[in-house]
Parts: structure tokens; sequence; C-alpha cells
């Protein structure tokens, strides 16, 4: 019985596996036909180029873009995310996906590694950096979990001469390695903040700040940007800097405690993302202090609701698939020849009220 | 395989055949799941991929040889992912922030760790708490530490400290592959060719019968979880040359896999149970089941189910192979 059962658990594992991998290997067929065919072709091209390319792989921004930089004749796209469970980056993934499987399907890329899932976390991004490097892959979108932690994937894969895209975050040496980086001026975000709750305080007082995880860059200059503002103003006063990690919950805690604390001089609860804002209006509203002013960063469903619902007073969208969009641009038109004009693409901020929510609420 | 002879086996003999099954069949699953990768993505058997893998294996390797051991005794450690936390960013501290040698600044960090590690056994064996309780709390307690060591910023290593993870030793084998194979040697002669070895089983199989027979109880756990200290020390030091980065809130829920990798590697939650190739095993199915996902492209968001799916499945065609109970 023993021996029935191990091996039929050892086909159902087989099978469960590849089940997993049938769908692809349809597609990859279907690919391989167009493949060959592309091959011809490149294989002619390729021998032209190789020598030249060779040497000028690294310099390809210069010439004529070099799109197949390792010269195999398939252009391969990794995608690190930077996790699967944040609502903001929900609808990135979701582009990225519906986008490349679309470039697959019509060729004008070969193939690509579906998402690799970063997990928020800078070793396992180095980890899908690596996979991407084994996979041969021309181009890697990475939306960096840290500025810092995750660089090394950033370094490794220019190292190994891949075209990198950096997407919403920029690690440390993101300016000087990748191909693009493609994001939002954190620091605008910022101002919009400070000036929001200014616009609506004028008189002014006591207000918490909900941080991001300390020492990502969108914190950091997040919080610049709202420094910016706020500190020529002497009515408002910063009482607690709370170290929330983007988290809606520990943020909802903060503002609570503050109103405990600080009672009726509380006026505002600004985050670095409006997960947060969200959360802490809520935990406001029901404290039956609704004239709290919670305001975040990002454009998220739940707070785009509220605002629509009159619950929360406005919210500073960042356009994740906007950024995402122009990644996937850079590419093409690297796919196609043109090498990109500019290393940064910057996609605006815009902050949402009730008077143009419903512009972006699907 | 001969599942039915277990019966008739006795004592010695029969916990020798019982060893033996354990590495045979978790290596049965572990081809299995090469052969199966590897069709769908040849790349997978590429001498870069293996490398990478092993590479990328090494710090939950040193998590799950510790865990193995905090396991044997019937406990758990649930430190290990802060401690990665702390010894980086005393390491930043040390050699970044105040210019000090780095093997000064790792030698302190891992005997930062290594002291937590005692910490956890002192109170678990000492005071007879349940190692989950403790090892929670100074989970809270060690990652706190980070925080306040580092302020909560990063701190940044420069090539020195990089080096230990993306150099190699005579230009050939990465370092961390050759930490990884020191601590597997040493883990396996400690484990199954000294007494400390047959004590920590003892203990875990039956503590009180251990005891009787002149096994100190509390020597053991103290020794089991410093070494785990000890590890995790040293799997920092790999996370920091990896990452470049000395930071509070690296290292969260490491402690998974690592005791992911113990359990496929065929150790028993009642304790008493282990073999350190077994473990050895299951950090190369957890570190298969990582680069096999991103090979293959599943889609992202089954990805999290099938790695459990993945893990339970493991588990039980080994206990289906070895013809016995796994609690």
């Amino acid at each position: 019985m023993k021996k029935v059962l191990a091996v039929l658990l050892a086909a159902m594992m087989v099978l469960s596996l590849a089940a997993c991998g049938g769908k692809k290997s349809e597609e990859t067929t279907k690919a391989a036909e167009k493949t060959t065919a592309a091959k011809e072709e490149t294989t002619k091209a390729a021998e032209e180029k190789t020598t030249a390319a060779k040497d000028e792989t690294t310099k390809a921004a210069e010439g004529g873009a070099i799109a197949d930089v390792n010269n195999d004749g398939k252009i391969i796209v990794g995608y690190i995310s930077k996790n699967l469970t944040d609502p903001f980056h929900g609808p990135i993934n979701e582009y990225a996906k519906t986008t490349f499987d679309g470039l697959v399907a019509d060729g004008t890329i070969d193939e690509w590694t579906g998402i690799l899932d970063g997990n928020t976390d800078a070793p396992t991004q180095i980890n899908c950096a690596q996979d991407c490097i084994a996979k041969k892959c021309d181009f890697v979108i990475i939306l960096p979990a840290e500025a810092e932690a995750s660089d090394p994937a950033v370094v490794q894969m220019s190292e190994a001469g891949i075209n990198v895209v950096v997407v919403n975050s920029k690690t440390t040496s993101t300016d000087d390695l990748a191909l693009a980086y493609c994001g939002s001026d954190d620091v605008y975000a910022g101002t919009l903040l400070g000036q929001w709750v200014l616009d609506n305080c004028p008189e002014g007082g006591k207000y918490i700040h909900c941080n991001g995880i300390l020492g990502n860059s969108a914190q950091i200059q997040r919080t610049e940007g709202m420094h910016k503002v706020l500190d020529p103003h002497e009515e408002f006063e910063m009482v607690a800097d709370e170290d929330t990690q983007w988290k809606g919950d520990l943020a909802a805690n903060a503002a609570t405690n503050a109103i405990a604390k600080y009672g009726d001089e509380l006026v505002a609860v600004i985050c670095d993302n409006d997960d947060m804002s969200s959360a802490a209006q809520s935990a406001c509203n029901a404290a039956g202090r609704s004239d709290i002013i919670c305001v975040g960063v990002d454009g998220n469903q739940t707070p785009l609701e509220m605002i629509k619902a009159g619950e929360l007073g406005a919210t500073v969208l960042q356009d994740g698939v906007g950024q995402m969009t122009a990644a996937v641009k850079v590419i093409t038109d690297m796919v196609a020849g043109t090498a990109p004009a500019s290393k940064e693409v910057m996609v605006d901020f815009v902050l949402v009220t009730k008077d143009n929510v419903d512009e972006y609420l699907k | 395989m001969a599942a039915k002879s277990e019966k008739k086996i006795l004592g010695m003999e029969r916990e020798t055949f019982r060893q033996f099954m354990g590495k045979y069949g978790i290596s049965v699953i572990m081809v299995i799941m090469i052969i199966a990768i590897a069709i769908y993505r040849p790349v997978f058997l590429s001498g870069t991929n293996i490398v990478n893998i092993i590479t990328q294996i090494s710090i939950n390797g040193m998590l799950a040889f510790g865990m193995c051991l905090a396991i044997t005794t019937g406990g758990i450690d649930l430190t290990v992912g802060a401690q990665l936390a702390v010894v980086g960013v005393i390491m930043g501290q040390m050699i970044t922030n105040n210019g000090m040698p780095i093997a000064v600044g790792i030698l302190i960090g891992v005997a930062v760790s290594t002291l937590f590690g005692f910490i956890n056994g002192f109170l678990i064996a000492r005071f007879n708490m349940f190692p989950f309780v403790v090892t929670l709390s100074m989970q809270l307690i060690i990652r706190g530490a980070a925080q306040v060591i580092s302020g909560g910023k990063a701190i940044t290593f420069g090539a020195g400290v990089k080096n230990l993870y993306y150099g190699k030793l005579f230009g050939v084998i990465p370092y961390p592959i050759v930490a990884l194979f020191v601590v597997f040697v040493i883990m396996y002669i400690m484990f199954h060719w000294t007494k400390l070895g047959r004590y920590i089983l003892a203990v875990g199989g039956n503590a009180n019968a251990a005891v009787a027979s002149g096994v100190s109880e509390f020597r053991i756990k103290v020794i089991c979880y410093t070494i785990s200290g000890f590890l995790a020390g040293i799997a920092a030091v790999i996370m920091a040359a990896k990452t470049g980065s000395g930071q509070s809130n690296l290292g969260v829920g490491y402690e998974t896999d690592a005791v992911a990798a113990s359990v496929i590697g065929g150790t028993s939650f009642a304790g008493g149970i282990a073999t350190m190739p077994g473990v050895l095993m299951g950090i190369f199915i957890v570190g298969f089941i990582y680069n096999g996902i991103n090979l293959i492209g599943i889609n992202a968001n089954w990805q999290s189910i099938i790695r459990g799916a993945i893990i339970i499945g493991t588990v039980m065609l080994d206990m289906a192979i070895n013809g016995r109970n796994r609690k």
C-alpha cells in the first residue's frame, strides 16, 4: 500500500509541476515557431553586428541601440516585482503581466520571466536578479524594495550586461548603471501633502507624521517635501514622527494614540502612503474626529473610494501604471532600435480630491 | 522500498535503518524535483544556475542547521530572522561608522548573536519555559536592539565586506558555498560522530531517560540554542555581504524557510529525530522551489500556494516512502 501511495504522490507532484508549466510550454512552442523564423534573420544580422556589439554593448545608448545584449537571438525580459501583496503594486503587476503577455504574443519580445516575487525583501530580489541572469534576460525591470540593500541586484545585472530599467524608486547606483529610471518626484509629492494641510487648516496646530519603512527613498523624499512646506510655518508643530512602516493598522494606532494624547489640538495626520492615511482617517472618523485631516500618497482604491464617499479629504495619486508604461516604452523603443532619450522618465503626481476623483476611480 | 521490514528490525539496527531510509527517501524527492524542473527549463542545470542556487541557499542553510538542533531538542528558534538584522547593524556600526577592521566587526557581531542564542537556551532550559514563547519574545527584543543600534537607518558596507559574498575561493568557489560546506561537515561530525550528537538526540527523544542516564538536559539545550545563535551570526555576515547593507528590517520571516528546510529534511517536531544530510537536502529543496518557480515562470499569485503545497507534498511523500509517521 505504502509503495503505491508513494508512487501516486510522486506522480501527483510531477503532474502538478507539469500543469503549472503546461500553459507556458504551449505558448513557447508557438513562440518557438516564430523565433526560428526570427532567428534566421537575426543570425544574419547578428553576424554583422557581433563584432561591433561585443565592444559596444555598454555604449549601446550612443549609437544604434542594441536590444539583444547577449546575442542569443532572443529578446528576454525579466520582471522583478517589489511584492505581490501591496494594493499599490497590484495594478502595476497586473499591467505588466497583460502588457508583456501581449508583447510576447505579437512577437516584439520572445519571452518574459513572468512576475518574480520580490517579497519586499532585498536578498530575495538579489536572488531573482541572479535567476534573471541565468535565464539570459536582455532587459530587466526592477521595482526595488530597498534603496541600499537591493542595489546589488542592479549592480550584478548591469555587470552581466543586462539593460536594467528601475521603476518606482531608485537604488544607490541607479543613476550610474541603469538604462533608465521611471518614477516620480517624491519630494514634490511631499510638498503636495504639506500644501493640502496648509490650505485646509490655515490656523495651524499639532500634527503627526506616519513614516514608510525608514530608509526607503520614497519615505525619505516625501518626508523632506512635507517639511519643506510646513517647517517655515511656526503655527504647525509636529508632535510625533511614527515608525509605521507603510502599514495602515500601525498608522491607525498612531492616530488614536495621538487623539488620546493631544485631543482637540491635533489637526492633521500626514502619511507617507495612503494605505496609512485612509486607515488613520477611518480611525479618526470612528473616534468622532472627522475634522482631523489625514492625507497620504499613492491613490489606491480604498482611499479613492473614501474620497468619493466624502470620508477622506484628499490623496496624492502616484501613477504607478504610468511609471510602468514608461518603462515598457523604454524597452520597446530599444527593441525598435532607439535608445532612450533621457535616463530619467518622470511621471507626475496628482492631488486627487472629490472634484476630480471620478477620473481615477475604476 | 522494504518498508514492511520495519517491524522485524530491532534496537540499533532499526534506528540505523530508519536513518538510512530518511536520507534515501528525501534524495528521491530531490531527484524528482531536479528532473521535473530541468525538463521545463534546461537552463536549471546550467553551471551558473547551480552555483547561483547553492550560493543563494547558504543563508537559509546556516539558519536551518541551527533550527534543526532546536527542533531536535523539542523546541524551536524563532529568533534567527531578527539575528540577521542585529548582526548586520552591529557590523555596520563597527566597520563602516567606526572604521574597525572587518574581522573585528564580524567577530563582535557573531559574538552578540551567539550570546543571544545562549540567552534563549538559558531561559528555556533553566526556567523550563516554552521555547516558542521565549524565542518569540526574544525575536522582538533582538529586532528592537537592531533598531536601537541602527536608529532605523541603513548602513552601507564597502567592497571588503561585499567580497565575502561575491568573492570566490581560488577564484572558483564562492565563499558562501565554502562556508556552507565547512559548516555542514562540522555539523555532521558533531551530530553523528560525537557524544554530544547522541546526547542531543537523547534529550530530544526522551528527556527523562536521558537525564536518568546522566545527561545534563540543561547543558545540552543551552548548547543547541547557542550553536543556533552562532550559525545565525554566520548567516548574518553572508547576508550583510550579499546586500551590502546593514539595516533593522532585513531578515523578516526567514525563520519560516529554516523550519521548512529542517522539516523537509526529516527533522521531527516531536524531537529526537534528525539527520544532517537530510537537513542539507531540505535546504536544497527549499532553494529549488524558489529557483524553479522563478525559472518556470509560475503565475505570481499562485507562487505562495505552490510553495506551501510542495512543502506539504514533500513531507507526505517522504513519510510514505519511509513508511513511518513523523509528528
